[in-house]
């Protein structure tokens, strides 16, 4: 459709003036301006990513840079494979996936379905709402221990107001440490959920409504034959964003527990790290690192086309 | 809002209104507690920070504020009576808790890096985004879904798992735990976000303009610099603050590649040590200046925020 040259423009937009631009041709400034960015991602993406693959096959340490490397095979694959504690972690990063994404999907549709009731005042309030989301991840962490110190936390403080649990750490009890994290990252995160199904609201048409009042529908099965099913694909997408966020989850929950108590809410990215730089297992930590992002890109897409397959009904 | 008064049809009686106002403030406030709890803090004095019960009534003092800028260190009583009178407010207020003033801490420099490094990727990343999304939106490029689907694929990648490779790719380089090193690591995580908001934006300029100055007598080049930036300035300033807001706050890359000369303020502030663990009012104080800057940017772009966390995806 850029081409400057006439013919095949004029049949498909009649309306078209017919020019000849000056200086450099469509192509060559297309090209311009598009190959830096793929440039830069190839070298400090792709690159990189290769490089991983590559090392998931050698028993490279890097801490040892003289060290002569081997090739090892499958070797890595095999070791994690087999190892026990792998498991373990994968079910820590989905407890902690699962339950922070349906709590921010309850809490953040209903919000949503509040705040599109369009109430004086409410676009302020949506903006306090929203403040959470936009703080840095690792910072949220550091600030909710102080807020879960077992003695003056306010958290604990409130909750012993309510319910007289005397002292209790979130952070080092084994049992509430998982609950610890899925519950800051709700706190960070449902506002994100909230806004992306406000935008899902607020594209359904009155005329809707309007009809199924005429067909005198009742408000419950207005709301799920009209508003859920319509709100549906915001709500997916929404659901993609957190899960592949949360799956490379490190920041707020290094910062919070730290892996800890024990490896309780030691995550997938949070041992990455640990094997990558503190053991400095090279070899063995790329290999999880390429079975993690596979899984990741592999269930993103097989999501998206579900989720294709959803808005298009 | 227009939409109020259509939506009375079906939906919400005052009634109903004043209960769902009243949800959300409810929410609104829970969800304020833990910021404005960790703002106080930064006005507490050390042994208040960690009193039991906590205390929401207080004496405000600086402390927090002058430990944050600081480095000091603990004296015996012996030597601090022997000292000058204090010449200073923070002075003396260090002198109470039997302590003098050694230095400046490294708060401020590890700031001055968050705000060099995050302008200078944001404004790589916005640059490199604007003139990508203009070629995707204006031209036939061939593979464009695929190289449009490339493009955001590259942020579903966990940072750890490159992190070894560009580790290793830095050290190799010289780069590590440089200035340039980080302003070109945020702005390849950045760009994605940067070519898809603005493609989105751009798309949303008519292409009658342009084609009204080629016909004029500009050039390709005139024509993207004179018509069509002025026209997306707002797209180009809100995809300017998305960049900047996410290098503010990104820990694991700095974390990893950054240890002293580049290191920005997210993976500083977790290490504000006072005596006997973290110093909470410094922290407090660390935090709160460090949170200032987002608050004040969230209110800024909150039109389009909507389109920012969703890649451009969902637009009202």
């Amino acid at each position: 459709m850029t081409e400057t040259t006439g013919a095949p423009i004029a049949v498909t937009r009649p309306g078209r003036p017919i020019f000849r631009s000056r200086g450099l041709s469509d192509r060559a400034v297309a090209w311009i301006f598009i190959s830096p960015t793929i440039l830069l991602l190839l070298a400090i993406n792709i690159f990189p990513l290769l490089w991983t693959v590559y090392l998931s096959f050698t028993s490279y340490r890097a801490n040892q840079p003289g060290r002569p490397v081997r090739w090892v095979g499958f070797e890595n694959y095999q070791r994690l494979l087999e190892s026990e504690d792998i498991w373990g972690y994968l079910q820590a990063t989905a407890h902690f996936v699962g339950w922070s994404i349906f709590l921010q999907v309850v809490l953040g549709l209903g919000l949503a379905l509040l705040i599109n009731r369009q109430f004086k005042g409410h676009a302020t309030w949506t903006t306090l709402i929203l403040l959470p989301m936009m703080l840095s991840p690792a910072v949220v962490g550091v600030f909710w221990t102080y807020i879960y110190q077992p003695q003056s936390g306010i958290f604990n403080y409130i909750v012993n107001f309510f319910i007289d649990e005397g002292s209790f750490s979130m952070v080092g009890d084994v049992n509430l440490a998982p609950w610890s994290i899925v519950l800051v990252d709700t706190w960070m995160w449902t506002p994100y959920v909230m806004l992306i199904c406000l935008a899902g609201l607020r594209s359904i048409p009155d005329y809707i409504y309007e009809a199924a009042e005429v067909d005198r529908a009742s408000k419950w099965r207005q709301f799920w034959s009209i508003t859920l099913p319509m709100v549906l694909p915001f709500l997916m997408l929404a659901v993609l964003f957190r899960a592949i966020e949360n799956f490379k989850m490190f920041d707020m929950v290094v910062e919070l527990t730290s892996g800890g108590p024990g490896s309780i809410t030691e995550l997938a990215s949070i041992n990455l790290k640990r094997e990558a730089f503190e053991k400095w297992r090279t070899g063995y930590s790329s290999a999880f690192a390429v079975i993690l992002f596979v899984t990741v890109f592999g269930a993103g897409n097989i999501y998206v086309k579900f989720l294709n397959k959803v808005k298009q009904r | 809002m227009s939409a109020a008064t259509t939506r009375m049809g079906h939906g919400p009686s005052l009634w109903g209104q004043r209960f769902a106002a009243l949800l959300v403030i409810v929410y609104a406030l829970i969800t304020m507690i833990p910021l404005v709890w960790i703002v106080l803090t930064g006005l507490k004095t050390p042994p208040d920070a960690i009193a039991y019960p906590p205390k929401v009534v207080f004496e405000p003092s600086l402390e927090g504020y002058v430990n944050l800028f600081t480095a000091r260190s603990r004296q015996t009583p012996q030597y601090m009576a022997s000292l000058p009178p204090p010449t200073s407010w923070y002075d003396e207020l260090v002198r109470k808790r039997n302590m003098v003033i050694t230095g400046p801490s490294r708060f401020a420099g590890r700031y001055m890096n968050s705000v060099i490094i995050g302008f200078g990727s944001t404004f790589l990343a916005v640059f490199l985004g604007t003139i990508a999304a203009y070629g995707f939106s204006r031209f036939k490029v061939p593979l464009k879904d695929d190289l449009l689907f490339f493009i955001l694929s590259t942020r579903m990648m966990p940072p750890i798992a490159v992190a070894v490779p560009i580790f290793l790719m830095y050290r190799a380089l010289g780069l590590s735990d440089t200035y340039l090193g980080m302003i070109i690591l945020y702005t390849m995580v950045n760009v994605s976000l940067s070519v898809w908001l603005l493609k989105g934006f751009i798309d949303e300029i008519p292409m009658e303009y342009e084609e009204a100055a080629l016909v004029d007598g500009y050039s390709r080049m005139q024509a993207f610099w004179k018509v069509v930036l002025p026209q997306a300035k707002t797209g180009i300033a809100a995809t300017a603050i998305f960049c900047l807001i996410f290098s503010w706050n990104e820990y694991a890359f700095a974390l990893l590649l950054t240890s002293g000369e580049a290191q920005t303020a997210p993976p500083f502030i977790p290490i504000i040590i006072g005596e006997g663990g973290l110093d909470w009012p410094a922290v407090g104080a660390g935090t709160t200046l460090f949170l200032l800057p987002i608050v004040f940017f969230t209110v800024l772009l909150r039109k389009h925020l909507l389109r920012g966390i969703t890649f451009g995806a969902v637009r009202k």
